[in-house]
Parts: structure tokens; sequence; C-alpha cells
């Protein structure tokens, strides 16, 4: 038993050691600084107790990015799955060019968010005032980048252009599983496509939905780079996220680590608790199915 | 009646994809077709051809991001990060789940856990620590973040691929007076393949396409990887679009490319990485 364990130390010796070094060890410490008030520069710094998190129920720029956060989460978490899952849908329905239609989509996938969002900037400021002119569709002449209302979908709309692609090909795989002879027989029974995909093919990819939601949730709870590109976080500061604010707090601005710690184990707690949550809920419902 | 309803929802639904299929494309092509523009032309129409084409713009951002060296750093960073995770998450998944102790559960438990630690609560504690241990601003430095950070999940994935591979040939190598590493090299290693294959496009994706870690590990020019000087680029060329979108294209190449060779097995890939976890 005791031989047993050694060589099971042995083997996971390596992952353990760089796990431990550059994954809990700063986690740990996060949670250390964020009760300090470390400013990055100065070698020492002291105890502070909780008064980096009594500050931040006064600090309204961390609240409207917070607010700002939720609401892009809520809109990516619907948006993102009601996309991906009709289009894998649809294409599944394909009698031909199945492989082509799920290249193009899934193709963005493939890019980096940084990338992607400099394309879609030049979309936004310089392709869309020409639509705007030249085919006299008013809403394209909006300012997309520079005024916060539009702002906000443009970043949706790179994020989802982005992430579509991904869960759609889960989807896809999930809609592939499907016994054959199941749609079959309710096709003989006289349920018609709506039905079908209702009744038959809706309960057993139940866990791939959950599984769809859980991406989507904990990905865009963690959207940095798209905005990054796309707005730096402006107008102003109206489109920073929860990790931009961060970010800007620790690196950009004003080195505030230990603030800038409290707002991430703030950042952590919200999204443990809402994938928590969103698991069991989903677990429970793909029971009663 | 029923068929004609039938016959135009079905061409709803293909003008539908049809449009989506064009709105995803393009941005990208208009990205290049704009590339090779002038920024006066641009400015006038943005969906005509160019009149000559500006190979220029490429020569010249060629020259400007050192573009063969941020490649190679790329490269570099992301065989050594892919290559130490498909090691070391290898040897601890396949052992985790081979053995059956308080222990063992206990490990498995600890590397699960973080899966849900999101990459910003740990980025200030991570920059103190790259600092403290000299590996801030050095490519291999990064690549072992890189093995940290990615081994929870290939973990994972292996843990889960070991538990289906049945124990036999194990035991009949053992036989044969295989022993410890020697039989995981000439035989588990080789048993594991396909979720090998999934580990690494799953890695190697993210790694390349990773932007954040980078920026707060490599400020030195000559360790820059392509986002990065991408991004330095981007502020320098402020609004000089042909010039930018040369650059932003540059940028996509290597994955384009690979993507049109191997998209099969990446979209194979990605799908049963999900699912599986």
């Amino acid at each position: 038993m005791k031989h047993k364990n050694r060589s099971l130390l042995l083997y996971c010796f390596p992952a353990l050691l760089l796990y431990a070094t550059f994954v809990l060890y700063p986690a740990v410490g996060g949670f250390w600084y964020s009760l300090t008030n470390w400013n990055g520069l100065n070698p020492t710094y002291d105890y502070v107790g909780f008064a980096n998190y009594r500050e931040l129920l006064n600090d309204q720029v961390f609240h409207r990015s917070l607010r700002f956060t939720f609401r892009y989460v809520a809109y990516m978490v619907v948006l993102q799955n009601i996309l991906a899952l009709t289009l894998a849908i649809i294409i599944e329905n394909l009698r031909r060019f199945k492989g082509l239609f799920r290249t193009i989509f899934f193709f963005p996938n493939m890019i980096s968010m940084i990338v992607g969002g400099f394309i879609w900037l030049f979309i936004f400021t310089r392709a869309f005032p020409f639509f705007a002119n030249s085919l006299g569709i008013a809403i394209l002449g909006e300012s997309w980048i520079g005024n916060p209302q539009y702002a906000f979908y443009s970043i949706l709309i790179l994020s989802l252009w982005g992430s579509v692609g991904y869960l759609m090909v889960i989807y896809i795989a999930a809609l592939q599983n499907i016994p054959k002879p199941l749609l079959e027989n309710a096709r003989i029974d006289g349920a018609n496509e709506w039905q079908i995909n209702w009744h038959v093919v809706r309960p057993l990819i139940a866990h791939s939905i959950t599984i769809g939601m859980f991406i989507a949730l904990f990905s865009s709870f963690k959207v940095f780079d798209q905005v990054y590109a796309l707005t730096g976080g402006g107008p102003g500061r109206a489109t920073q996220v929860v990790s931009l604010n961060i970010f800007t707090e620790a690196f950009a601005m004003r080195s505030r680590y230990g603030y800038a710690s409290a707002k991430a184990v703030i950042l952590f707690l919200i999204i443990m608790v809402i994938t928590c949550v969103q698991l069991l809920i989903m677990k429970r419902k793909e029971v009663e199915l | 009646m029923s068929t004609l309803l039938g016959w135009f929802s079905k061409a709803c639904i293909i003008v539908f994809l049809i449009v989506m299929a064009i709105i995803t494309l393009l941005p990208v092509g208009l990205a290049i077709l704009n590339s090779f523009k002038t920024n006066g032309e641009i400015y006038t129409n943005i969906l005509s051809l160019p009149t000559t084409w500006q190979i220029n713009n490429y020569l010249d951002v060629f020259r400007r991001t050192h573009y063969l060296r941020s490649l190679w750093n790329t490269v570099f960073l992301v065989t050594l990060s892919v290559s130490g995770i498909v090691l070391a998450s290898s040897l601890a998944g396949y052992k985790l789940a081979r053995t059956k102790s308080k222990l063992s559960h206990a490990l498995f438990v600890i590397f699960i856990l973080s899966m849900l630690i999101p990459f910003h609560s740990i980025m200030i504690g991570l920059v103190r620590v790259a600092n403290q241990l000299n590996v801030q601003g050095k490519l291999w430095g990064l690549a072992l973040i890189y093995v940290g950070i990615g081994s929870p999940m290939a973990i994972f994935l292996y843990h889960g691929f070991t538990k289906n591979v049945p124990q036999e040939i194990e035991e009949a190598a053992m036989i044969d007076g295989c022993n410890g590493l020697q039989l995981y090299f000439r035989i588990v290693f080789p048993l594991l393949r396909p979720i090998t294959f999934t580990i690494v496009i799953l890695n190697t994706l993210w790694i390349w396409n990773d932007f954040l870690l980078p920026l707060l590990m490599i400020s030195n020019r000559e360790k820059h990887t392509l986002l990065l000087s991408t991004q330095a680029l981007f502020g320098q060329y402020s609004a000089n679009w042909s010039q930018i979108l040369a650059i932003l294209i540059m940028a996509m190449l290597p994955v384009m490319v690979v993507y049109l060779f191997i998209q099969k097995h990446i979209v194979s890939g990605i799908a049963e990485g999900a699912l599986k976890s």
C-alpha cells in the first residue's frame, strides 16, 4: 500500500508541483493580498482586515462593471445557446453541405478574440458607416463603439461571432448520438418536425444543454479579450467588464494589488455560486425529463 | 397546401443559414480584401477591388513586426507548453485512475477543484510568484505556467479515458518484465493516443490564442508572441487601416492554414473534449 502511494506521488509530482506553484499558491495568495494594502511597488504591506471589502461596497465604478457583466452574461448565455442549437439542428437536417456549413460556423473559434476584435473594430467603424450610406440602413450609421448603448451590442456581436460555433459543434455531436430509429418511429407515428424536436430530441440532449449553459456562463463571466480589443472598456468606463476592471486596478492604472485582489475574490465567489446553482437546477431538470 | 408550406419553410431555413454564413465570413473577407488597398481606397469604397494590389502593405508589416521572430516565439511557446501538459498530465491522470487509495482520490479532487477558479482570480498572485521565481519575461517560464494551469483539465480527461482502457494489457506486459516508467512509455502512452490527440488540439488552440497571460509575463519585444506584437503595432498604426489589416491577416494566417487542412479533426476533438468534461 505504501509502495503504491509512493509511486502515485512520483507520477503526479511534475503536474502537482507546477499546479501548486502557479495555481494553488497564487489563488491562496490572492485571498491573502485582499486583506492587505499592498500596492505592488512597495516591498512591504500591512494587514488591513476587511477594509478593501468595505471599500468595495461603495465603489460605484466596480458596481457598474458588475452590472454590465451580469447583463452581458445573461444575453450571452441565452443567445449563444439558442443560436448554436438552431444552427446545429438545421445543419444536422441538411442532406448536403453539412461539413461545409459546420466548417464555416466554427471558423471564428480558431481566431484569437484580440485579432477578431480588431477586425470587428474595422467593421464597426469603417464598414458600418459605408453600408449605412450606400444601403441607407440608418442603424448602421450609429456610433457602434463610441456610444455606450451600442457598444454593448458591438461586444455582444463580436462575442457571439467568436463563440457560437463552439457550442454548435457540441450540439451537433449530441444530435448525432441520438439513435435514428427513435426519430423514424416518431415520424411514422405522425409527429411533425417541431413535435419531434420538442418531445423526442430535447429530452435526449438535455445533458448537452446543461454543458452548453455551463460553458457559456463560465466563459462569459471571464470575458476580457473581446472588450480589451474592441472598446478598451470605453467610452469612459462604460463597457468595463469585471475582469478588465481588476486588470486596470492592478496593472494599468493604480497598482492597487490588495484592492484588486479583493475584487478578484468577489468575482470568484460570484462565478462559483452561480455555476453551482445552475448545475444543480439543470441536473434536477434533466432527471425530471 | 401542406407541401407548399413545407417547401416555403424549408426555403426560409436555407436563406437563414446562408445569411448567417455570410455574416460569419464577411468580417474576415472584408479584412482580406481591404488589406490589399490603399487607405484612400478603403475610405471611398469598402467593397471595391483594389486598383493595384498593395503587396507593400504586407512587406512593410512583415519587416516591422519581425513576423518570423514572433511566429517562432509562439510556436516555441505552444510546443513546449503542450508537450509539458501532455507529459505531466498523462503520467498523473493514468496513475490516479489505476491507484485505488484515499490519497489518490484526494489528489484527484484537489486537481479538479481548481477548474472553477477563473484566471483573473489568480493573476495578481501569479505575477508575484513569477517575479519571485524569476521566470517572468521568459518563454520557458511562461510554458511552465501554462503546464500548471492546463494540467487539471488534461488530467481529468486522461483519468476518464484510462478507466476505459482494459488493464489486462498492462498486466501481461508486467509479467513479461516491463516495469514502472518503461511500462508507461512503451505500453500505456500509446494506448492513450486518442485522448492525447484531443488534449493537444484543445491546448494548442487555447495557448496559441491566449493573450492576457503573455501580456502580463512578457514585456521584452524580442520575446513577443504573434498576438503581443499584433497588439503593440495596432497602437502604433492608429487608424492606418490598410497596414493594420495586413497585420491582422498575418496573425491569423497560421491558424487558418492549419484549420483548412485538419478542420475535421479539430472539430471532433473539441466536441469530444467538451462532452467528456
